[in-house]
């Protein structure tokens, strides 16, 4: 079975390591630069994790969650999101939409990776 | 917080060696009198000081201490600060300080200013920081930016089966990310330093402040200037709003627009369009403002020059002072124009100041008038010495010209007891108390409050309290004497500057906790 990870962020320098480094997992991975592209890729692909920027072109991060938590298809959907180090508001804010878990950047790579098995567990147990 | 003229009398007459009977005989008074007033037990001022001035070989400025008394104010308002008022500086400490050290108290005002406007720099620094949403993209670009270097350098460093491609992949990204950071980097630069030059703008009003206080709000070129403009405009009839723009359009080509409708809005009560050159007002202004701004227009166009060259002072060391001095001095010899300084000492005289009588002789709010009897201040030609203050409905003080001996906030709140205050509640009818300060100093204060402009119910009016402070000794002169016993302390009200720097004992009306032990 393959695990299906989609990837929501719109800088090319974040986008092409966090592929690289999670492929190398094993992990299948798909990418979207904006959160209206987010939002459906999640309904029509249906992954098993999705890692989500805050600030996304066209709707944030925040609105694409909020949108994924209201679709039948995409409620429980496990979300790690990226967020700004320090804005404990946007942490806040994440969890009250239903964020499952955060990483801060500038974040280690090794973060990214753990956090995504972490979830990947939770969801197999 | 009177200055102890009677000490300095006293000391300055011992010091020339000159008993108190002979100074006494000089300038025409008891000897008994003169004991009383350097017993500082009555109060001295108008001719009567200039003559102990002369006799003792002083000036007045000298004898009253003016600029003494401001900077021992001044050493009281930086010791009330929280951050300096565990070092408890009582009032006579403050004095004894500026007397002994004058320097090094004049220094630490400055210091206690700059400290002043580094923390307002911080405070509009962090609202800027929370709220700008340029900076919030900035850092969201570096954060970016250096999230991708540090990921590619991490690959680059801990995958050792990394393919050449791969490799040239991450290397490329890392130097493409590093110089997106230093554009960034720069345009945060360039931000921060727009920023605070934009912060400068805190101290201009203080250095502006400073200067005119220094110059006794009297500007003789500026009076000079305003005897042959006046004339000029005379010229084309009686001096008037009608006169007035005849001649910004004869001389200048200006027209004029009112707007009376909603269908224009203007953002203040008149503007001008240097490419038009055309005035326009709101249909809400007053004559008395129109004649104003006429005034000023034709002062600007006419001698720009010479507005200028008073701006070019080594004082104003700040782009933005001398901006707001070129503002400021174009009103003041505006107020020249409309109130020739002759002409207006006579009227002011003989009407006893009577500022609302001015005020319809002239075609003139109360505020222009009150403002313009602040400057008529010519050695030896000077009307009484007011004080002036005007305050927001807040409470905020938003201009302030001091009193020799009557030192007056420079901002924030004065005495809660004021007239200026209670002046709101009187529906533009003038108020006016005797005060009496806990040294014993008395003085008459009146005070009306006013809306600025004709209005409408969906445009709120802008209102403002006008405050005129003398000693009790010139306020026999006004006309605002009428029907008050001066000489009976009783009816007077007891007040401090301000409630941190005010030493009466269980006043009912204090706010904060005061600096002096009490």
């Amino acid at each position: 079975m393959t695990l299906d990870i989609l990837i929501a962020e719109d800088e090319p320098g974040i986008l092409q390591s966090l592929d690289f480094i999670l492929k190398r997992e094993g992990w299948s991975i798909h990418s979207v630069t904006d959160g209206e592209a987010a939002v459906a890729k999640a309904k029509q692909l249906n992954p098993r994790i999705m890692v989500l920027d805050v600030m996304l072109p066209k709707i944030s991060g925040f609105e694409v969650l909020k949108q994924l938590r209201l679709d039948e298809k995409t409620k429980n959907l496990p979300v790690l999101i990226l967020t700004a180090k320090g804005q404990k508001q946007d942490r806040q804010q994440a969890k009250d939409l239903g964020a499952n878990a955060f990483v801060s950047k500038p974040y280690a790579n090794d973060d990214v990776i753990k956090t995504v098995r972490l979830l990947l567990n939770q969801g197999i147990s | 917080m009177r200055a102890p003229i009677g000490f300095r009398i006293r000391n300055q007459r011992k010091s020339l060696a000159i008993s108190q009977a002979s100074l006494a005989r000089n300038i025409g008074i008891s000897p008994s009198y003169l004991n009383l007033i350097e017993a500082s037990k009555r109060d001295v001022g108008g001719l009567l000081l200039q003559k102990i001035a002369k006799s003792l070989e002083l000036n007045i400025d000298q004898l009253t201490g003016e600029g003494e008394q401001r900077l021992i104010f001044a050493i009281g308002e930086a010791f009330a600060d929280p951050v300096l008022s565990k070092a408890k500086l009582g009032a006579n400490e403050a004095r004894e300080l500026v007397i002994q050290s004058p320097e090094v108290s004049s220094a630490l005002v400055q210091l206690y200013r700059a400290y002043g406007d580094a923390n307002a720099s911080v405070d509009a620094f962090t609202n800027r920081l929370k709220a700008d949403p340029l900076f919030s993209e900035l850092l969201h670009q570096i954060l970016s930016q250096v999230t991708a270097i540090r990921s590619s350098a991490e690959i680059l460093e801990g995958v050792s089966d990394l393919s050449v491609k791969d490799r040239n992949r991450f290397l490329s990204s890392i130097g493409r990310e590093s110089l997106l950071m230093s554009e960034v980097a720069q345009t945060l630069v360039a931000h921060f330093d727009q920023t605070t030059q934009n912060q400068k703008s805190i101290t201009p009003t203080r250095e502006l402040d400073d200067l005119i206080i220094e110059e006794r709000n009297y500007f003789p070129l500026l009076e000079d200037a305003s005897i042959n403009l006046r004339q000029e405009i005379e010229e084309m009839g009686v001096f008037g709003e009608d006169a007035l723009s005849k001649k910004l359009n004869k001389n200048y080509g200006v027209t004029i627009k009112l707007i009376k409708d909603n269908t224009e809005k203007l953002s203040s009560q008149s503007f001008y369009n240097k490419k038009t050159r055309q005035i326009q007002f709101s249909g809400s202004t007053r004559a008395s403002t129109r004649i104003f701004q006429f005034a000023r227009l034709y002062a600007q166009l006419s001698v720009s020059e010479l507005i200028s060259s008073q701006v070019d002072d080594a004082r104003l060391t700040l782009d933005f002072s001398k901006k707001l001095a070129f503002s400021y001095l174009s009103a003041y010899l505006a107020g020249a124009i409309i109130f020739p300084y002759e002409q207006i000492l006579n009227d002011a005289k003989k009407s006893n100041y009577d500022i609302d009588y001015l005020g319809q002789k002239y075609t003139a709010s109360f505020e222009q008038v009150a403002h313009r009897l602040v400057t008529l201040r010519r050695k030896g030609d000077e009307g009484i010495a007011f004080g002036f203050l005007r305050s927001d409905p807040a409470g905020r003080l938003t201009k302030h010209f001091p009193l020799p001996g009557l030192l007056l906030p420079n901002s924030g709140h004065a005495c809660p007891l004021w007239a200026i205050y209670s002046a709101f509640r009187t529906n533009s009818s003038l108020v006016r108390q005797t005060v009496r300060f806990a040294d014993g100093s008395r003085y008459l204060f009146i005070a009306k409050a006013t809306a600025n402009r004709l209005t409408n119910f969906k445009d709120p009016p802008f209102f403002s309290s006008v405050m005129m402070a003398c000693e009790i000794i010139d306020a026999k002169k006004t006309v605002y004497a009428s029907g008050l016993d001066l000489d009976d302390i009783k009816n007077d009200v007891l007040v401090g500057p301000s409630c941190r720097l005010c030493t009466l004992n269980n006043c009912a009306h204090r706010q904060e906790e005061a600096l002096y032990p009490i």
